[in-house]
């Protein structure tokens, strides 16, 4: 019998270890992709260790919220800024404007969010009409689909953008 | 290992990217989760013994079953029987060297299910049998003082009996260890529990006369160097290298 | 080379188990194949430093096992998995294989990650915590090779190591033994002709203690030609090999 992920950190609070192997298969894919945005390869790599003995410590204060995908990267998102953090700015990956009311390393895993938010078409689509200033009709016309559904692909982006955003904070 | 990528609707579709090398990243893990944090007698022989594996084998003593159910009965069996013997000095004298082989068969090939593989390993067959020894002493002399209350019987076996073998092979090992030699410890035990029986018996006159008499000498002196061969030929190891 | 014998003998009272063998190996996977009786466990005692030989001469990573600091050292860097190999059955898998991590000194830091890597090597992750005496034979197998590797050893002996594992984790242990191969001496003792063929780049074939054959498992199909017993061609120059050395 297959379990979600809920049922996983369920039975690792109640003390089956093998339950952290199968989040592990199942997440650490994504995770470091999504790491590997802001880290390098080792910082990414322990990064990704301390994330899952975070998971196995403190899967007893889990409770089941319908996104148990969101709890695993705000832990790893933590884990990321308290690496960078430990380093000091001078080895962090950083552009040079942070964001503000934010210290460079929550800056740095951010970008990486929105990044990968923004990839794919979807994201091709909202840098056409707002960094490219475009209009409904013209980035239609660019990427050969009717006006409609430039809308309905753009309020979907701005939707995904928007939970990202709200799932850093 | 294969990480599958994580399917679509588990945020974002990326695979792994090929330079992370998920299977370090979960043996790391695995290491953490499955580590075992020894106790604090663990940790104390460990520091005493310089050597973690012969703390490791000194408090798993007792959880290997067989063994030590045979080991205990053995140390008991032969103090029992020299309380209850004539007294004489000679079977004093032996009683170490029988309760040696006694415990050497318990963890010996023939029962210790592991043997051959320990026999290759780093640290020393031989030392580990004192440490096995010591542990075997100590113990029984736990219970022995938690049973001295109820009775004198036991009291007499585990003041007279247990509690100096324990000091006894407590003092070959640290000989064996600081030697790096199990028979130059083994040598050490029996010299001194052979010295412990002596000073008893002259003190409590039993051996007044005797003593006095060099006559008595070479008897003693022969008793102690077979009990040293008898201690060594229970720790030889069993037509192996040592 | 790791493995330097010359005219090694063992008898056990009028027994000649191993009688006058000569072997130079260096790194790579290699099979001793070989009849019940015909010396190959004694063999690998000898080399796992458990026994001492009668006579003759052996060199063990460029050490003589013979003086006691050296036997400590070739141990510390040797892994065996005896053909009988018992099992602590209170032991968890991890138990056991840190218990003979911390026999052969490995450095105390180095330790969990040693096993970690070594349990999930044979596949073992999901039963890491599991105690031995609720496992198949063929996992205890797996645990004795994993306690094997454990300290990355530069002589690795294995006797009789696929026994009671189902083909498919055969067909592992013989990748995890080319993997390993490539940067030790594997020495692998064992009855099944195929297990050698998939995994050995050198074989070496033991009759009443001595090696009747040595060279590759090609070599040895080679020799199978135009003989009728054996079912598969490695087989074949085995069961030909053998009828020549017997008298």
């Amino acid at each position: 019998m297959v379990m979600d992920d809920d049922e996983l950190i369920a039975a690792l609070a109640a003390g089956d270890e093998t339950a952290l192997h199968e989040l592990f298969t199942r997440h650490a894919p994504w995770l470091a992709a999504r790491l590997r945005a802001a880290l390098a390869v080792p910082d990414a790599e322990d990064v990704l260790q301390e994330t899952f003995l975070a998971i196995w410590k403190g899967a007893g204060a889990y409770t089941p919220q319908g996104r148990p995908q969101a709890w695993i990267w705000v832990i790893a998102r933590n884990q990321a800024a308290l690496l960078l953090r430990r380093r000091g700015p001078d080895t962090a990956q950083l552009d040079e404007i942070p964001l503000p009311g934010l210290d460079p390393a929550e800056t740095a895993l951010i970008r990486a969010e929105i990044a990968a938010a923004l990839a794919g078409p979807d994201g091709d689509l909202l840098r056409i009409m707002y960094v490219q200033d475009r209009s409904v009709a013209e980035v239609a016309a660019i990427l050969g689909v009717p006006a409609g559904t430039v809308k309905s692909r753009a309020h979907r982006a701005r939707r995904m953008l928007q939970a990202t955003l709200r799932g850093t904070r | 290992m294969n990480f599958p990528s994580a399917p679509d609707q588990r945020g974002s579709s990326h695979d792994s990217p090929g330079d992370v090398d998920l299977g370090r990243v979960w043996t790391a893990v695995a290491a953490e989760v499955w580590r075992r944090s020894p106790g604090w007698a663990e940790r104390a022989a460990a520091r005493l013994l310089r050597s973690p594996g012969l703390a490791r084998a000194l408090v798993t003593t007792p959880s290997l079953l067989l063994p030590w159910l045979i080991s205990t009965v053995a140390v008991f069996g032969i103090g029992a029987l020299i309380r209850l013997g004539p007294g004489q000095p000679a079977v004093w004298l032996v009683a170490p060297a029988v309760a040696a082989i006694g415990i050497a068969f318990a963890y010996g090939p023939g029962i210790d299910p592991a043997w051959e593989l320990s026999a290759s390993c780093a640290v020393s067959d031989r030392i580990v049998l004192l440490t096995r020894a010591v542990a075997v002493f100590a113990l029984n002399a736990v219970l022995g003082l938690l049973a001295s209350a109820a009775s004198g019987a036991v009291a007499a076996l585990t003041f007279g009996w247990l509690l100096p073998m324990t000091a006894v092979s407590a003092l070959a090992l640290a000989v064996a260890v600081a030697a790096r030699s199990a028979i130059v410890g083994a040598g050490a035990g029996v010299a001194a529990w052979v010295i412990t029986v002596l000073a008893t018996e002259t003190v409590s006159g039993r051996l007044t006369v005797s003593v006095t008499s060099s006559n008595a000498y070479l008897p003693y002196l022969a008793t102690a160097a077979c009990c040293a061969a008898a201690a060594v030929y229970a720790l030889r190891p069993q037509r192996g290298f040592q | 080379m790791n493995v330097n014998l010359s005219d090694v003998r063992r008898s056990f009272g009028k027994n000649k188990a191993v009688d006058g063998v000569s072997l130079e190996l260096g790194t790579g996977v290699f099979g001793v194949l070989g009849p019940n009786g015909a010396g190959k466990t004694s063999l690998l005692r000898m080399l796992a430093t458990v026994l001492p030989p009668s006579s003759g001469e052996m060199s063990l990573l460029g050490r003589d096992p013979g003086a006691s600091a050296a036997r400590r050292d070739i141990r510390r860097r040797l892994g065996y998995l005896p053909q009988n190999l018992g099992y602590y059955g209170s032991f968890t898998v991890v138990e056991f294989v840190e218990y003979f991590a911390l026999l052969k000194e490995m450095p105390s830091p180095a330790v969990p990650k040693a096993v970690a890597a070594a349990v999930e090597r044979v596949d073992l992750g999901p039963k890491a915590k599991a105690k031995l005496r609720t496992l198949s034979g063929g996992m205890l197998r797996r645990v004795g090779i994993a306690q094997a590797i454990v300290n990355n050893p530069d002589l690795l002996l294995l006797d009789e190591p696929t026994a009671g594992l189902d083909p498919e984790q055969r067909v592992q242990f013989r990748s995890l033994m080319r993997t390993l191969g490539q940067g030790a001496t594997v020495i692998v003792s064992t009855h099944l002709v195929e297990d050698v063929g998939a995994a050995c780049s050198e074989v070496a074939l033991m009759a009443d203690g001595k090696v009747v054959f040595r060279g590759t498992p090609d070599e040895l199909t080679a020799r199978g030609q135009g003989h009728s017993v054996g079912d598969a061609p490695l087989e074949r120059g085995y069961s030909a090999v053998l009828a020549e050395a017997r008298p």
